[in-house]
C-alpha cells in the first residue's frame, strides 16, 4: 500500500516518525522538523491531530472495571497455598508418566549397551586368527597343537598330568590355548615337557611371540 | 529511555529483587503499579473482567516465581507485558475463545464517573478499534497507549520487528481511513489522502 501525500517524500517521513514524536522518544531534531512540516502541511497536521487524539483515548483508564484489591487478595491467597495444591491436578500424573518413561528408556539403553558389548566381544573372538594375539590371553598361556592321531583320552591325561587347562581352541588348524592351573611362571618349565610328550606337534609360549 | 522511565525501571528491578527474596509487600507494590495498565492492555484481547483479573493474577504468579531469574535484558515493564500477553493468549486458547472481534463500546460500559468528554473519546476509540485485528489492536495499544518502541513490542509479542512494523503500518492505514468517519474534528481532506 502506498501512502500518497501532498508533499511526497516529506509527508512519508512525517508519517513514519509521528508515533515516536508523540511518545517523545524521537530525537529532538526530528520533533522540530515534524512541527515545522506540520505548520506547512494541512494533511499531515490533520493526521497528527488524529494520532494525538488516539493517544489520548488510549491513555484513559480501562473502561472495564477490574477490582485491584480483590484480585490482589486472591493472588496473595494463591501464594500462601501449599505448593502441591497450586499445581494443576494433572501435573503429577504427567510427571510420573514422564519419569516412568525415562526409567524405561534408561533400562532399555543399558540393556542394548550390554548386548552390544557382548556381541562385539563374540564378534572379535570369532574372527581372531592364529597369527593374531588373543585379546584376553591369560598370563603363561601356551599354544599347543596335538597330532590328529592323539585320542581324547590321551589329550585329557596329558593335561591332567601337567596340570594344564584349556582356555581356547581348537582353532582352524587344531591349535589349543592352555594355561597352567598354578602359577603362570610354570609355563616355561611345562613347554619342554609338552614338546617331549607323545602326540604333541607344537608347543609355543604365546607371550614370547614377537 | 528517558530519565523518568529509567527511574521507574530501577524501582521495578528493586521490587523484583525483593520478590525473589519472598517479599510479599514488593509484589503488592508492583501489582498495584501495573494493574491499570495491564487491564487496559488485556482489554484489547478480551472484554471479560473476570478473565482479565485471572490473566493479571496468572501473570503476577509467574513474575513472583521467576523474579529471581529476570535477566535484565529488557525493562521490567516489557517483561511483565510479555508475560501478560502470553498468559492472555493461553487463557483464551484454553477456553476455546478467540481474541475479541466485537470490540464496539456499548452504551454505559465505561466507568460511572466518566465525564462526557472521556465517554465520547472512549466511544470514538472503541469504534476505531473495531476495525482492527486483535494483533493490530495490541500493537496500537503498546505503541500509543503504553509508549513501547518497536523492539519492545517485538519482545512482548515474541514476533520479528518487521512483523510488528507491518502490523502497526496496516493498523494506521485502517485508522486513517476510518477515524474521519467517526466524528471528532479531523479535516475533510484526510480521507482523500488515504490510499
Amino acid at each position: 500500500m502506498t501512502i500518497e501525500t501532498n508533499s511526497g517524500k516529506d509527508c512519508a517521513h512525517a508519517w513514519e516518525i509521528m508515533p515516536w514524536v508523540l511518545q517523545a522518544t524521537a530525537p529532538h531534531e526530528q520533533g522540530e522538523w515534524l512541527m515545522h512540516h506540520l505548520a506547512q502541511c494541512e494533511s499531515c497536521s490533520a493526521e497528527f491531530a488524529q494520532q494525538s487524539r488516539l493517544r489520548s483515548a488510549l491513555s484513559l483508564a480501562p473502561d472495564i472495571a477490574v477490582d485491584a484489591d480483590a484480585g490482589l487478595k486472591r493472588l496473595m491467597e494463591r501464594l500462601d497455598m501449599p505448593e502441591p495444591k497450586t499445581l494443576p491436578a494433572r501435573a503429577w500424573p504427567r510427571n510420573r508418566l514422564a519419569g516412568a518413561l525415562a526409567v524405561a528408556v534408561l533400562v532399555e539403553a543399558i540393556g542394548i549397551g550390554v548386548l552390544g558389548a557382548r556381541l562385539w566381544s563374540d564378534h572379535t573372538a570369532q574372527y581372531r586368527t592364529l597369527s593374531q594375539p588373543a585379546l584376553f590371553e591369560p598370563a603363561g598361556a601356551i599354544r599347543v597343537v596335538p597330532a590328529t592321531s592323539m585320542t581324547l583320552s590321551e589329550w585329557n591325561r596329558l593335561l591332567h598330568n601337567l596340570d594344564l587347562r584349556v582356555t581356547d581352541g581348537p582353532n582352524a588348524v587344531g591349535a589349543y590355548t592352555v594355561v597352567p592351573e598354578g602359577s603362570p611362571a610354570q609355563a616355561a618349565q611345562l613347554i619342554p615337557e609338552l614338546r617331549a610328550s607323545h602326540g604333541i606337534r607344537l608347543a609355543e609360549p604365546i607371550d614370547d611371540r614377537p | 529511555m528517558n530519565e523518568s522511565t529509567r527511574e521507574v525501571d530501577a524501582r521495578d528491578r528493586m521490587l523484583l529483587q525483593r520478590m525473589a527474596a519472598g517479599d510479599h509487600a514488593a509484589l503488592e507494590t508492583l501489582y498495584r503499579a501495573y494493574h491499570g495498565g495491564l487491564c487496559r492492555f488485556l482489554s484489547r484481547l478480551t472484554r471479560r473482567a473476570d478473565l482479565i483479573e485471572e490473566i493479571v493474577n496468572d501473570s503476577f504468579w509467574i513474575a513472583w516465581r521467576k523474579a529471581g531469574s529476570f535477566q535484565g535484558s529488557s525493562r521490567v515493564s516489557t517483561w511483565i507485558m510479555g508475560i501478560a500477553y502470553r498468559c492472555g493468549l493461553k487463557a483464551l486458547r484454553q477456553r476455546g475463545d478467540e481474541p475479541v472481534d466485537d470490540y464496539a463500546m456499548r452504551e454505559g460500559r465505561g466507568p460511572a464517573h466518566d465525564p462526557d468528554e472521556d465517554r465520547e473519546l472512549r466511544d470514538w476509540l472503541g469504534k476505531a478499534m473495531e476495525h482492527l485485528s486483535a494483533d493490530q489492536r495490541v500493537v496500537v495499544e503498546l505503541v500509543y497507549g503504553v509508549g513501547n518502541s518497536l523492539d519492545e513490542v517485538a519482545a512482548i509479542m515474541q514476533a520479528p520487528v518487521g512483523t510488528v512494523k507491518a502490523r502497526l503500518f496496516h493498523a494506521r492505514i485502517k485508522l486513517r481511513n476510518v477515524l474521519p468517519l467517526l466524528g471528532g474534528d479531523p479535516p475533510a481532506q484526510q480521507q482523500e489522502n488515504a490510499s
